[in-house]
């Protein structure tokens, strides 16, 4: 066990000696996303990030990520399962520094499990459109985080949109270049 | 380009402080006034158990009563149907407990923090309870359920008479209005909000909503919302039902199964809470009474509520 960690370890450092944030055609990022809902829940996940030249010199970056209650609020507890699938574009401002600042707009599917057909009358989906924005640090090696707040355009209201569709959202991710 | 700063900011400051309103206008006809309260002696005692039935008869104190508590800017009219209910079948009795800061005046409404809403709902339980009131229930409605929801998460009832049940009606955990949850930040530029009453509820609600109450109701229902999401396990073989109308623009009905999910029996009681999402657009839909347009439907619904309460208090 103790074996394999320090094979993980040293597998880690010598990708992240060999690779530098170095400009290269296209960039691939795969993360780890944190999502807290302001008065709802937690919802973590995994995203994708995808620049490259052809996309304004890497001004706009396309990304999609998994979120959910699953891996955040629900693990353990009695919180409402669901599930965000969502899919962006950043537009990046200062492109070429390690600070950067970010502006997007994301479009979405929410999915919630009430876990009990008597809930069936209740919206179970619902598609989403949200702006975000925050900042983006881009270390020497290949890693990046993102610090963000988002605002859902339409929330829900518990008729035809989930009611845990809430408005205001903050993100913290971290991610590796590949 | 500072100056530019500078003039940006003083005119952001100077919207700020001219949308700061924290008085509205309020006409006399308005609860808001003060000049209708429902807190006075009469009131209080023609609509508290307690009070009216202050020296009770062995058979009196094993007849159920209902502790009844309404909802935010609400008063005790939203129970008078069930209390009429009640002193028409003679099976059960109904305390028509009005919630702290409430039924006053804005100034009283503004002050008072959620606890005060709660404390005289729990001063007529531990009143019963000494009285020696042996089925005592709670019934909650809209913002009266996450208040109940409290004394049951509490010590409270193991040490007084413990309820037999309770029914919550159209509870609130989650507003259906979202904006709510940004209360702590639009609260201090809006001062209060204003709703649209209907003619028969005039002097029946409060008009204005101080945003300090808005907090309060935030504060009250988010933390309910995260006792559930831990669980609240509640010792004793007790029963309780939701009524949920499974369409409600205050209450959102999401509430219902946070309600369902959270409250826990002990284990080797085997059972769940009892839910029925109800088929109505009206939130609060046991009271009919004050609004302008009531369907057959409605009536229906909201008797077969009442009959149900009473049948499931004769049975248990």
């Amino acid at each position: 066990m103790k074996k394999n960690s320090l094979l993980i370890i040293v597998f880690i450092c010598i990708a992240i000696s060999l690779k530098s944030q170095s400009s290269t055609k296209q960039d691939i990022k795969l993360g780890l996303i944190f999502q807290k809902t302001q008065s709802l829940y937690l919802e973590n996940g995994i995203g994708a990030d995808y620049s490259s030249d052809f996309l304004l010199n890497k001004q706009i970056h396309l990304k999609a990520s998994y979120l959910s209650s699953r891996f955040g609020s629900a693990l353990g507890t009695n919180a409402i399962k669901q599930d965000n699938i969502i899919v962006g574009a950043d537009w990046r401002f200062r492109q070429n520094k390690d600070l950067q600042i970010l502006a997007g707009l994301n479009g979405g599917v929410l999915l919630v499990d009430y876990e009990n057909s008597v809930f069936d009358v209740l919206p179970k989906s619902a598609t989403f459109l949200s702006i975000e924005t925050g900042l983006v640090y881009n270390f020497k090696f290949p890693i990046s985080i993102s610090l963000t707040a988002g605002y859902n355009l339409k929330s829900g209201n518990g008729i035809d949109i989930p009611g845990t569709l809430f408005p205001v959202f903050y993100k913290f991710g971290v991610f590796y270049k590949l | 380009m500072n100056k530019h700063i500078i003039y940006s900011i003083v005119i952001l400051l100077t919207i700020t402080f001219v949308s700061c309103n924290p008085t509205p206008e309020i006409e006399d006809s308005m609860l808001d006034s003060g000049k209708i309260s429902y807190a006075l002696p009469d009131s209080l005692n023609r609509n508290l158990v307690s009070r009216y039935l202050a020296n009770p008869t062995n058979v009196q104190k094993e007849t159920p009563v209902i502790i009844a508590a309404h909802g935010y800017t609400a008063t005790t009219f939203e129970w008078e149907e069930l209390r009429a209910y009640a002193d028409s079948a003679k099976t059960f009795y109904v305390s028509q407990v009005l919630l702290g800061g409430h039924g006053r005046s804005y100034e009283d409404f503004k002050k008072a923090s959620w606890q005060d809403w709660q404390s005289s709902i729990i001063e007529e339980y531990i009143k019963l309870s000494d009285l020696g009131f042996k089925k005592i229930y709670l019934a909650g409605s809209s913002t009266g359920a996450p208040l109940i929801l409290q004394m049951l998460k509490s010590e409270l009832f193991s040490k007084h008479t413990n309820p037999k049940g309770f029914f919550l009606v159209d509870p609130i955990v989650v507003s259906s209005n979202k904006t709510l949850t940004l209360v702590g930040l639009l609260g201090p530029v809006l001062g209060y909000t204003t709703v649209e009453l209907d003619n028969g509820e005039v002097g029946k609600w409060y008009v204005y909503r101080p945003q300090e109450t808005l907090k309060e109701l935030m504060k009250l229902i988010d933390l309910t919302r995260r006792d559930l999401e831990k669980g609240i396990t509640v010792s004793g073989n007790f029963y309780m039902k939701v009524y949920k109308s499974s369409i409600d623009e205050t209450a959102d009905p999401v509430s219902a199964v946070m309600i369902y999910k959270g409250i826990k029996y002990e284990p080797s009681l085997n059972k769940n809470i009892d839910i029925e999402m109800v088929d109505s657009k009206i939130h609060v839909f046991t009271r009919l009474k004050g609004r302008p347009q009531i369907s057959n439907k409605d009536n229906a619904l909201q008797h077969k509520a009442f009959a149900e309460m009473e049948a499931k208090m004769k049975q248990l």
